[in-house]
């Protein structure tokens, strides 16, 4: 079946990064995750990794404030459909603690104000440690 | 006689449709998928993808993510399914989602292939060719 196909083959992937890279993963950006992009080309011959990192950063920040908007006006639908999505590029490239708070926003009841409050404060420091690390990166990149 | 010429027939390209409505997910997949020579055309969200399925069908993939606004994913198979000019193209969801619930709910309504995030280059060019290969498969038998 074709899931399986996939699956296996990605799983062979995995196995050959992770002996490749050792061990340069860490909390808040997992380095190898956003490496395997490397291989990508972009279509005009630029970093295709700098590409990737200039998209999330310009596009992340109106959604974080979207998030919160939506929490100051209960909102919860639009709250965890934007958390979701933010959670699909963030753990793509690398990001798990932001994808793990969005995680988190999108699992939680939603019952309580403090704690969605809280969850949404998380995900604002979460950010700017991962914009550091994206930045930290993409100046690597470019010496 | 002199004006005799052959002419080959252009080689149609594999276009493939893309519906997600994250900016950072739309450029990763169109350029992986023109580095595989397919010829993306991109939905922002559910219900541009549903316009775009509305007067063209000549696709020889999709590939939709789960959560859209507007139309959900689900919504776009069961459209696709349920129209006989969109019936033979494979569809591949995407999606962030950890529910095992909807993989099966994607095959159910008609989905040949399930991707879920986080996914590498590697991953994603498997899928496509797999994905590309089963149209393929599916006109030869």
């Amino acid at each position: 079946m074709l899931v399986e196909q996939v699956a296996r083959l990605s799983n062979e992937r995995n196995g050959r990064l992770a002996k490749a890279t050792g061990s340069i993963t860490n909390d808040i950006l997992d380095v190898a995750t956003l490496r395997a992009f490397e291989k990508v080309e972009s279509e005009d011959g630029s970093d295709f990794v700098i590409e990737l990192i200039d998209l999330y950063l310009e596009t992340t920040p109106p959604r974080i404030q979207a998030i919160r908007k939506a929490a100051f006006e209960k909102e919860w639908a639009v709250l965890k459909h934007i958390a979701h999505t933010i959670k699909g590029s963030s753990s793509t490239l690398g990001l798990h603690r932001v994808a793990q708070v969005c995680q988190e926003l999108e699992a939680t009841s939603l019952s309580s104000s403090d704690v969605v409050g809280g969850l949404v404060k998380a995900l604002e420091s979460r950010f700017v440690e991962a914009r550091e690390a994206l930045m930290a990166e993409r100046k690597r990149r470019l010496q | 006689m002199s004006g005799f010429q052959i002419r080959f027939k252009e080689p149609t390209p594999n276009r493939v449709l893309i519906a997600d409505d994250d900016p950072v997910m739309t450029h990763m997949l169109t350029t992986i998928l023109k580095q595989q020579h397919c010829q993306p055309v991109v939905a922002n969200d559910g219900r541009e993808a549903y316009r775009i399925l509305q007067s063209d069908s000549r696709f020889k993939a999709a590939i939709l993510d789960m959560s859209m606004p507007f139309l959900e994913g689900l919504d776009i198979i069961h459209y696709m399914r349920s129209e006989r000019r969109l019936r033979r193209i494979p569809i591949m969801m995407i999606t962030a989602e950890q529910n095992i619930k909807l993989m099966t709910d994607s095959f159910s309504a008609g989905a040949t292939a399930f991707l879920p995030k986080p996914f590498t280059p590697e991953q994603l060019e498997s899928a496509v060719r797999l994905l590309i290969g089963s149209q393929n498969r599916r006109r030869a038998n």
